[in-house]
């Protein structure tokens, strides 16, 4: 028995041989400690440095402390497929996002906003060219005034005065 | 056990107490830095570029002050638009407009009016918390940092950055809803002292004296002038007087006290102006009412230029308008609770 198992492990046995030889050796427990320990000799000698002892029985036992998972093997898949929608969303999102910022920040968009503000302003011109000279009392009395000094009196010349 | 607790008990009190007297302090410190601000913007010669921010407008000016024995002199200038500068002297405004002296205002004959009196530097706490925010450079100057956060919506907050040395603001910022910055100033470039140009000063006096001189005589009757000053009505009546004048604001924002009342000449108005100022020690607002000469001008309508906000209206045959440095509905709010007293 020993001998036919080095003969199958050197390759050595017909196919129909090495079949009946492995159905043997899975029902003989003795056998199949051999066969372990051809392989472990064979290993050893191939490799000296990895010495293991038993590994086979570790991994066996380590599989059976496994708990066992029981899912359906199409949700999986579903699960994977959304993922994938939602991160293709969220780049499409950024793409977007990116887009958006872009046309925020085009030259053009900007006095847009400004001229829609003052448009939403219930500014009256006249209102404004007379201002100033209200502007220009209140400030001498401002507590602004002492604190900014002359810099305050800056309404009062700002650019606002030539939009008369 | 009793003993222990009533040990923990005068440690918690103290403690409190201790922070307490920490957080006064902090707030009178800071309330020491306002009036060495209010000192400093007087008694400094100092001269420097800023860039005033509002409105999503930028603007560079050049400011000098200078103390002569007789009074301040300062001068303001734009650097970028139109030219437009502004001088100040002994009460006294002069603008020049198109190449063109103007002289707007003059407080001449009146005593300088402190519009930040000790007693409203003491009232701030009451509107404002005051918070100190550490020290951060601007225009390569070490700057301290502090915050009137106001205890209200009725009022904008004020961020200063006082240079310790001169008690000099080099940058004021306006915060409005959710801070959002209203308006800024901010010096790019000081010079706190030292030699600063004073040629301007002699054209300006020179000036001064010789539109005093044409008023002195034409004594009170300046209507056949031409010019530049031709608008200008007498000093004597731009002066203004101080009055009882009767009116009364009821929906002011609390802790709004009034500094002023006076009957002035204005530019361009035929008849005098009653001008009630109020304020809570940062920010005022002047009142103006006016009879109503029913010119196409007195139509209602809000202006707003940083953190200043105007609102004109018309209530019953009286012009009113509302100007100052706090948020649209406040001028607003203001306005409509203009009252004579005894209606």
């Amino acid at each position: 028995m020993k001998q036919e198992i080095s003969s199958l492990m050197d390759g050595e046995l017909f196919e129909d041989e090495a079949e009946g030889l492995l159905d043997r050796i899975k029902h003989d427990s003795s056998s199949l400690m051999d066969w372990e320990m051809y392989h472990l000799i064979g290993d050893v000698l191939r490799q000296p440095e990895h010495i293991h002892c038993d590994l086979s029985a570790r991994v066996r036992k380590r599989m059976q402390d496994e708990p066992v998972i029981l899912a359906p093997r199409g949700r999986a898949v579903k699960q994977k497929v959304r993922a994938f929608a939602l991160s293709a969303a969220a780049s499409l999102l950024a793409v977007g996002m990116v887009v958006w910022m872009s046309l925020q920040i085009s030259p053009e968009a900007a006095p847009q906003i400004a001229m829609q503000q003052t448009a939403n302003r219930p500014v009256n011109l006249q209102i404004q060219s007379n201002s100033n000279e209200y502007l220009m009392a209140h400030q001498e009395f401002s507590p602004s005034t002492e604190m900014n000094g002359g810099a305050s009196y800056i309404h009062t010349v700002s650019y606002g005065t030539d939009e008369k | 056990m009793k003993l222990h607790l009533a040990f923990c008990e005068t440690l918690l009190f103290g403690l409190l107490l201790v922070s307490a007297n920490a957080f006064a302090s902090e707030e009178r410190s800071s309330l020491d830095w306002l009036r060495q601000v209010v000192y400093a913007t007087h008694q400094t010669d100092y001269t420097g570029v800023f860039v005033y921010q509002h409105d999503n407008r930028v603007e560079t000016s050049r400011i000098t002050h200078v103390v002569e024995p007789d009074s301040e002199y300062e001068k303001l200038e734009s650097l970028d638009g139109p030219k437009r500068e502004i001088i100040r002297h002994h009460g006294q405004i002069w603008c020049y407009i198109n190449q063109q002296m103007e002289q707007v205002d003059s407080r001449q004959g009146r005593n300088r009016f402190p519009s930040l009196l000790p007693e409203q530097i003491s009232a701030l706490s009451s509107n404002y918390r005051i918070k100190e925010g550490g020290s951060e450079r601007v225009a390569e100057h070490t700057t301290k940092v502090i915050l009137f956060q106001p205890k209200d919506n009725l009022r904008y907050a004020h961020k200063i950055w006082v240079h310790p040395d001169s008690g000099l603001l080099l940058k004021a910022a306006v915060l409005g809803d959710k801070n959002k910055l209203v308006e800024q100033y901010a010096f790019t470039q000081v010079q706190i002292g030292g030699n600063i140009d004073r040629s301007w000063i002699h054209t300006i006096a020179s000036n001064a004296n010789a539109a005093s001189g044409v008023q002195q005589s034409v004594s009170e009757d300046s209507v056949s002038l031409d010019g530049a000053i031709s608008h200008t009505p007498p000093e004597k009546s731009k002066g203004g007087a101080y009055v009882g004048s009767g009116w009364m604001v009821n929906a002011l924002p609390q802790g709004f006290k009034k500094t002023l009342e006076i009957q002035r000449h204005m530019r361009g108005k035929h008849a005098p102006v009653t001008q009630l100022v109020f304020s809570d020690g940062l920010s005022a607002i002047s009142v103006f009412i006016e009879p109503a000469d029913g010119d196409e001008d007195d139509t209602e309508g809000l202006v707003s230029r940083g953190a200043m906000n105007l609102y004109h209206k018309v209530v019953e045959k009286n012009l009113y308008t509302v100007v100052g440095e706090v948020p649209p509905h406040t001028v607003m709010q203001v306005l409509d609770s203009v009252r004579l007293s005894g209606k």
